[in-house]
């Protein structure tokens, strides 16, 4: 018993860094109905852009993380505009086009930073805490802290800002948005940035997990949208319930698959998708003749 | 032209190489309400569309209250007092009544009026207090369809075009919704309502187009053309 | 012998194909043994892009794991010859069963996902593959598998590159003669539909499942084919090659030739090979570079290289205006011999049909008599389109049932409906976008079962005739239709009426009892109305039941000899057309309210 709990909580920082990837992917989704496949890749440029700042500019942490993040904004807006033209049109086209985005993101990432990668040091040096006999890392504590912060200030922008709610009046209905006087191109352009941003987050945050190379996109990109696909395309509970599901799912399958862990999430992912392609909290859309 | 008149000139839409709509034009005075009638496909839709700048337009000009609107996106229609009432609705389903109606309000600064307006729209459509809470989507058609013309009164609009509001509402949903149009007319809103009941519109407006193939086939008063037997052939065929 | 007359086109092409061979088996003359060795690779990624292309091009299917099979193949191969012992061809055969395999399973979630969905399930597939080899002791981890023997074969010796690159050149030109013969006769021809719209292939017929198990059939039988070869030739495997990196690269090729061309995916692969070996000092710039021509050519030329010509073409032709195609009159079909007695073709019993909560048709109830026109009319909103959809096997209904001819059909799906005989059109025209004319009618007229596709394998010559066979029906409905002129254009370029007309003249071909017409007459003209109004007739004088919902209410007066009223999901008449008309719910309905029923109504004379 002591041993299942331990292995949930090791997954639950991962799952949280998923989560965050997860609603990057979903805000966009809901926007614009782009899979952005290039997000996976922002996130490794936010890791990048946050360790560069915080190992070799010395900065603290928080503040590296910042410029992560607006870093990554702007390469959200550069990405939204160029690809907008097959906003709403071809599916297929528009998921490759952002593949080969990702593609120039990593390449350029290797430019930069090389291909070896690095270690980031971890930026909390406090002991594990030890609760109910479980040993929890500081640094997790912190990781699930900043993901349930960034959630709630999503949802609180989403919930309570006008803009906030035009952006989710686009998704719904982007005519009946356009006549009550919202400017859709730059609502898209914005929830892009917004995606960007959090994924900055999550590969800030992921730095000190995980190791940082430009391949850690594919990785942490593809979890984060399978969390999105488990949880319900576009829903943001969705996000953070398969995020975290993803991570334990990848902690449990690493202490009894060991090495072939990520075959076991992928079958379970591939299985669990055809059970229900809506994911926990997706609807059911309507095809209409 | 008038202060608060609303004018098109030759408005003519295509889609492809197809003409929707040809040659339309028409005035609004102010405080007048024109109709549109005609069956599907005559255009009357695409024509309001056209107006609003959702849909491209082959050629036309629209003014209103001595502004020429013809090259104004549609997005800034409502900052130049026009309410746009959608066809079949299209409520935000996802979010509350409330936060549809307060959306409606999304192109002026936030200041007092913004209370006050929602609570007129409260009053004129009680129901909508009742639900406030409750998500767009869940609505009943009728509902969604006082939701849609409340959320376009957000606004204060000085102008309200109303795409088919009847569409798929039982007569009494009908008649109810004729109540709020008589309303607001008694309230000296101008309106350009575009329907295919033509019942509703000969008793909600004072002035009517008929539309047959993209072009306006009569033009009368309300009261003059409901006894047309011509319009009757027009609908059913014969 | 005397060579039958070959059109100028084809035999441009022909020379053109002769040159191409000729160039292919001098090449190695003129190659080092570094270069012989880099050709050797690209071939095989060229194989291996003919198989995505065939997938994700021709059938619409986003298919990322296209590398996995190609790893499935090599490894395969490679375990089978070192750690099973078995014979080079023996372990081949094996290793492309295997891969098949592979293939069905990773094809299995496209029956229930498609487009994003499925691209990360056959990423996550192929990331599971991958995480698999690097694993497991048996393929030897990072270090992968050597000594795989050298190929066999009698008086040749496999070893030297250069006489491996003929094997290679002999699989490849089959492996595209194979791929260029699907896509043009009746399996690709229904894949490609299905990738335009799968709803409106599904309506004539294209069994929607198993054509996408067929794609990725295809698809790992070509990534099968390039791991064999693969392993042949390098006779060693590791995880590097089958890397997702590998996957994107392969991605690439297929967007720069062009997704929809196998000719074009040949070539993008061979290009983008040599000039990833060509800057491989500057691996990473070529990355970005390669990344960047992604994104470029799906903003600018979605169509890759092997589409430009045509869309210069196309071009020209705008340009020019010199013989204009004409829409020719319709030809009427014979009379059948109308003498049935009285049969109910549809009935349609207590059909609801719900969407979340809200009650689209309600409890909808009639019947529609053998070579009928009848007519389903409403307003807006009234659940004309919806009752369509349940008959034509899109909805499944909430409650009642559909019967044809005293056959219960509610619930099959809309394959089954079609080869039982029910076709439809729809109300915002649903053709195959990228298909040419002729080609949206050979898919309709294509009645064959998907399950028969086994013929490619073993007789590809039965297809053939069979192709043969339809190409020679569908010239005939093309004249008759009077569409003969259009028949090589694609249908978007066409005005509306045309592509109204050639909409009916597919439904017609896949030779329904009933035909569904859904809202024919919107767009059209006056004249128009009058010519679709005869095609009507004719088809229904041919014995076909028509059941149409149209808004034009002179159009439905003077067509249908009974009428159907929707209004808010309930039938409120059902009768003659005029019965219908003098009824005062009809009139509430269309005209709101009992005020305007009370002049006298005459009765219609016959229109036209």
């Amino acid at each position: 018993m002591q041993i299942f709990f331990q292995t949930l909580v090791g997954g639950l920082s991962l799952g949280a860094v998923y989560a965050l990837v997860a609603m990057g992917f979903s805000l966009v989704y809901r926007t614009m109905g782009l899979v952005n496949f290039a997000h996976g890749n922002v996130v490794m440029i936010g890791a990048y852009v946050a360790s560069t700042f915080y190992l070799t500019v010395t900065l603290p942490f928080i503040p590296a993380m910042l410029i992560a993040l607006a870093v990554t904004g702007a390469i959200g807006l550069v990405i939204e505009r160029v690809l907008r033209p097959l906003e709403n049109k071809d599916f297929t086209l528009m998921l490759i086009g952002t593949i080969g985005f990702g593609i120039v993101l990593e390449a350029l990432a290797t430019l930069i930073w090389g291909a070896t990668g690095r270690a980031v040091r971890n930026p909390v040096q406090a002991a594990p805490v030890e609760l109910l006999g479980l040993r929890i890392r500081t640094y997790d504590l912190v990781v699930l802290a900043v993901a349930a912060a960034a959630t709630v200030a999503l949802v609180l922008f989403l919930q309570r800002t006008k803009r906030g709610a035009a952006m989710q009046a686009v998704a719904m209905n982007h005519e009946a948005a356009t006549a009550v006087g919202i400017h859709v191109g730059r609502s898209n352009a914005v929830a892009f940035g917004i995606g960007a941003s959090l994924a900055a987050l999550a590969g800030s945050l992921a730095g000190p997990l995980l190791y940082v190379s430009p391949t850690m996109g594919g990785t942490l990109g593809i979890h984060g949208f399978a969390a999105m696909a488990i949880g319900g395309f576009g829903s943001i509970p969705g996000a953070i319930v398969g995020g975290l599901s993803i991570g334990v799912l990848g902690s449990y399958s690493a202490g009894h698959f060991e090495g072939y862990s990520e075959l076991v999430t992928f079958l379970v992912f591939t299985v669990a998708i055809m059970i229900r392609p809506t994911g926990i909290f997706g609807e059911t859309t309507v095809n209409r003749a | 032209m008038g202060a608060g008149e609303f004018a098109v000139e030759e408005l003519s839409v295509y889609y492809g190489g197809v003409c929707a709509v040809q040659s339309v034009s028409f005035t609004v005075g102010a405080g007048q309400s024109l109709g549109v009638i005609g069956t599907n496909g005559a255009g009357k839709s695409s024509t309001l569309r056209a107006l609003m700048g959702l849909v491209p337009r082959r050629s036309g000009t629209v003014r209103f209250d001595g502004k020429d609107l013809t090259g104004t996106k549609a997005r800034d229609m409502v900052r130049h007092g026009i309410g746009y009432v959608p066809e079949g609705r299209q409520v935000f389903g996802g979010l509350s009544v409330e936060k549809n109606l307060l959306l409606g309000d999304y192109a002026r600064r936030r200041n007092g009026e913004t209370r006050q307006t929602l609570a007129e729209v409260y009053e004129l459509f009680p129901v909508l207090g009742e639900m406030s809470g409750r998500l767009a989507g869940a609505l009943s058609g009728g509902q969604q369809q006082m939701l849609s013309i409340g959320r376009a009164l957000m606004c204060r609009p000085r102008l309200l075009l109303l795409d088919e509001p009847s569409m798929g509402l039982s007569p009494r949903l009908v008649d109810a919704i004729l109540t709020v149009l008589l309303e607001l007319r008694r309230k000296g809103l101008t309106m350009l309502l575009v329907e295919q009941n033509a019942k509703l519109t000969f008793e909600a407006t004072n002035h009517c187009l008929v539309m047959e193939n993209g072009a306006v086939a009569m033009t009368g008063a309300a009261a003059d053309l409901r006894k047309d037997v011509r319009v009757r052939r027009v609908y059913l065929g014969l | 012998m005397k060579l039958p007359d070959v059109p100028t086109g084809l035999r441009y092409r022909l020379a053109a194909l002769a040159v191409a061979v000729v160039l292919a088996c001098a090449l190695p003359y003129t190659l080092g043994a570094y270069a012989m060795h880099i050709v050797d690779v690209a071939i095989i990624f060229a194989l291996l892009a003919l198989g995505l292309g065939l997938a994700m091009g021709i059938a619409g299917q986003v298919n990322l794991a296209q590398v996995a099979f190609f790893g499935v193949g090599a490894y395969a191969t490679a375990l089978l010859t070192t750690e099973a012992g078995l014979g080079f061809w023996t372990a081949a055969a094996l290793a492309l069963l295997i891969s098949l395999a592979a293939g069905l399973l990773v094809g299995l979630p496209a029956l229930r996902i498609q487009s994003h969905y499925l691209g990360i399930v056959t990423l996550g597939l192929a990331l599971a593959f991958l995480n698999w080899i690097v694993n497991t002791p048996m393929a030897g981890g990072a270090d992968g598998i050597s000594a795989i023997p050298v190929p066999p074969l009698p008086g040749i010796d496999l070893s030297d590159e250069y006489l491996y690159y003929y094997l290679e050149l002999t699989v490849f030109t089959l492996a595209l003669a194979f791929g260029l013969f699907v896509v043009r006769t009746p399996l690709g021809r229904r894949m490609r539909a299905m990738r335009d719209d799968d709803l409106a292939a599904g309506a004539v017929g294209a069994e929607i499942p198993y054509l996408r198990m067929a794609a990725f059939l295809l698809a790992s039988a070509y990534g099968g084919v390039a791991g064999v070869l693969y392993a042949g030739l390098i006779r060693y495997v590791a995880p590097e090659t089958f890397s997702i990196a590998n996957m994107f690269l392969l991605l690439a090729m297929v967007i720069v030739g062009g997704r929809q061309s196998l000719w074009g995916c040949a070539v993008g692969a061979v290009l983008l090979f040599l000039a990833r070996e060509w800057l491989a000092d500057f691996a990473t710039y070529a990355q970005l570079g390669y990344g960047l021509v992604v994104v470029v050519m799906v903003v600018f030329a979605p169509t890759g290289l092997a589409g430009i010509p045509r869309r210069l073409r196309a071009a020209r032709e705008r340009r020019r205006t010199g013989t204009r195609a004409v829409l020719r009159d319709f030809q009427p079909y014979e009379p059948a011999d109308r003498a049935t007695a009285e049969r109910t073709e549809l009935e349609i019993r207590n059909i609801s049909k719900d969407f979340r909560g809200l009650r689209a048709l309600d409890d909808v109830s009639f019947s529609v008599a053998a070579g009928a026109i009848h007519g389903v009319v409403g307003p807006n909103g009234s659940g004309k389109t919806t009752l369509f959809n349940v008959i034509s096997g899109l909805y499944r209904a909430t409650g009642g049932a559909v019967e044809l001819d005293g056959q219960v059909i509610t619930g099959a799906r809309p394959y089954r409906l079609s080869l039982l005989g029910i076709a439809r059109t729809f109300q915002n025209l649903r053709l195959f976008e990228e298909l040419s004319v002729r080609d949206n009618i050979l898919v309709a007229m294509d009645r064959t079962r998907t399950r028969s596709g086994w013929r490619y394998l073993v007789w590809p010559v039965g297809i053939w005739r069979q192709d043969r066979e339809l190409r020679r029906g569908s010239e005939a409905l093309l004249s008759r239709f009077g569409i003969t002129d259009y028949a090589d254009t694609t249908p978007g370029s066409l005005p509306y009426g045309i592509q109204r007309r050639i909409e009916i003249a597919r439904a017609m071909a896949s030779r329904p009892r009933l035909l569904l017409l859904d809202e024919p007459a919107a767009g059209l003209n006056g004249e128009e109305v009058r010519q679709l109004a005869e095609i009507v007739r004719s088809i229904r004088g041919s014995g076909v039941t028509v059941v149409v919902i149209e808004h034009n209410m002179g159009l439905v007066m003077s067509l249908c000899e009974r009428v159907t009223v929707l209004a808010s999901g309930q039938v409120i008449a059902d009768g003659t057309p005029e019965e219908v008309v003098a009824s005062p719910a009809v009139i509430e309905a269309y005209l709101g309210g009992e005020s305007m029923a009370e002049e006298p109504m005459a009765l219609p004379t016959e229109v036209q």
